[in-house]
């Protein structure tokens, strides 16, 4: 049989550099279908759709709130077509009820060894309406190795640059962070993928730098170590969320190839100062998650931050507006008071406000916002920024034998297309 | 972010929209002809669905479970105090009130209690 996997297009966020990076969840999908199943994956940030492929089944594969919608237009011309659509995915599980209404099918929870269940009722004739095993999480080790040969690499090149290919070495969160509903989706217990088996997918991926995708990596400082000291004969470049904040952990990670990590900068404390520094130490570069709009900042507390930022020697930042997704507190304690006042999925891109700020006006919060980035980018742009910690990573590689020059056949294209060249007279 | 028991007399056990197997605290005091249900969000040690999220449907599993009439009830949604630095987790309590829709409970409104109030409908914590 011929599944044909989409990954629906979202709209970015005007005004910052466009990357598509190969999409995680579709592929480590794919890795739980059946061996008779013949996939083919469209990723549609990267491609268009050819709805007149021949196929016999649909599966949409959502992961963000700005997706679900497209998906639910997906669906609805596929079905028009007289194809049976099944939808899986994170912002599936967030909005399953709405997506049932453009489904014949939504499978909720994690898809490994499930999917014979489900496809023999699809060729039976006798799809459900509902897969639910949102409470029924498989065994961690059947997790894997994803299916990256379902990619179109030259699709994910810019210039001649490989983008990073995306890993996970655990699902579920042991924190429960405000703005985040992992905890919910993957349970509030951390499961690690078996080591041997983590480091026989990372082995076998054709892309010396990674972006190692787990929520936190600091769940428990002895998996870190063993993870991390399994990984230093790979030579892998990679970038990750949090590491723990120890010396033993941080000088292992180093080793093991962290190129940059993404740390959450929350306030203006010496403790955030201290924590950039110390990654730094160790030759780890740092992008700062800002999230704006929290009902504990003012006017003031986001300017002073900003400020802050600029001291701090970060070597790249990421401002986000609180973005109320379901099955987040963000979400219970905002509709309790009734401060919701845009549902279009659309513009939950954490760069619009969608709620009324406790301290200002929504209109504010979206200046501040736009203010945020400019001022952090006003003296070197986020492209000369990136060149940089990229230029960092090709040291690293050149020095341990790894560095692969650019694809010279694609220097003129980006993400799959012609690369349009700005002359000035 | 461990909730203290003086929140609630017993865990009770619910099941969110998706048959999630969820947690929350739960206190019922008796005032008059009216119950009083106070479900305290229990954070880490909920596996499932928040208060909230489903609360409509937690309101309903309730009432079955101790034989409640919902319109003998007066139903409160605590966020409990969890000594956290982060000002979002501070004790907070809210009046949600449901309309009846045949077999089920629909459309929660919430109105945020004073100390006062809380005071009043308790004199327990």
């Amino acid at each position: 049989m011929k599944f044909k996997l989409i990954y629906p297009k979202w709209e970015k966020l005007p005004g910052q550099t466009t990357f598509n990076l190969p999409p995680h969840g579709p592929v480590v999908f794919a890795a739980s279908l059946p061996s008779y199943v013949d996939v083919t994956f469209t990723d549609e940030n990267v491609e268009d759709i050819n709805f007149d492929e021949a196929c016999d089944f649909i599966g949409v594969s959502m992961m963000l709130s700005t997706q679900v919608k497209r998906g639910w237009e997906i669906a609805d011309e596929f079905r028009r077509r007289g194809k049976q659509v099944i939808f899986g995915g994170i912002s599936t599980m967030l909005h399953a009820e709405e997506t049932m209404l453009h489904a014949d099918s939504v499978f909720l929870g994690e898809s490994e060894g499930r999917m014979e269940e489900v496809l023999k009722d699809w060729k039976e004739g006798k799809l459900k309406k509902l897969y639910n095993f949102m409470a029924e999480r498989p065994d961690i080790a059947l997790v894997g190795p994803a299916r990256r040969d379902l990619y179109k690499r030259h699709l994910y090149n810019h210039k001649g640059v490989q983008m990073v290919d995306l890993f996970h070495a655990s699902r579920g969160c042991k924190f429960s962070c405000y703005p985040c509903a992992v905890s919910y989706l993957g349970g509030r217990h951390f499961r690690p993928r078996p080591l041997d088996k983590t480091i026989e997918e990372l082995n076998t991926i054709d892309n010396n730098r990674l972006f190692i995708v787990d929520n936190s990596l600091a769940q428990s400082t002895d998996w870190e170590l063993d993870l991390f000291r399994e990984m230093i004969p790979l030579k892998k470049k990679w970038i990750s969320h949090t590491i723990e904040d120890d010396p033993k952990v941080l000088d292992l990670a180093a080793q093991a190839g962290a190129w940059y990590v993404y740390q959450a900068v929350y306030d203006t404390s010496d403790y955030i100062k201290e924590r950039i520094k110390r990654y730094h130490d160790y030759g780890i570069g740092v992008e700062g998650t800002i999230l704006l709009g929290l009902d504990n900042q003012s006017e003031d507390d986001i300017l002073r931050l900003i400020d802050f930022l600029l001291e701090i020697d970060l070597d790249l930042a990421e401002f986000t507006i609180l973005a109320p997704f379901p099955h987040t507190k963000a979400y219970d304690d905002l509709l309790r008071q009734g401060r919701i006042f845009d549902h279009d999925w659309n513009h939950y891109n954490a760069g619009r406000v969608v709620y009324q700020p406790k301290h200002m006006s929504a209109e504010r919060l979206q200046e501040l916002y736009d203010y945020a980035w400019e001022a952090f980018y006003k003296d070197e742009s986020q492209e000369e920024k990136m060149f940089k910690l990229f230029a960092q990573v090709m040291l690293k590689e050149m020095k341990d034998g790894t560095y692969r020059p650019r694809d010279r056949n694609l220097i003129t294209k980006s993400f799959g297309k012609d690369v349009v060249r700005k002359i000035s007279n | 972010m461990k909730v203290s028991d003086k929140y609630y007399d017993e865990i009770f056990d619910f099941l969110d929209q998706w048959d999630m197997p969820s947690k929350c605290g739960l206190k019922i005091i008796t005032k008059g002809n009216k119950k009083i249900i106070v479900v305290t969000e229990l954070y880490q040690d909920n596996p499932g669905t928040s208060v909230t999220y489903n609360g409509a449907s937690l309101a309903w599993q309730i009432c079955r479970a101790k034989g409640i009439k919902p319109e003998d009830m007066i139903y409160i949604e605590c966020n409990p105090d969890t000594n956290s630095k982060l000002s979002f987790y501070d004790e907070e309590f809210f009046e949600v009130s449901f309309e009846f829709q045949g077999d089920r409970l629909t459309n929660p409104t919430y109105k945020a209690l004073t100390s006062d109030e809380i005071r009043n409908y308790f004199k327990v914590f």
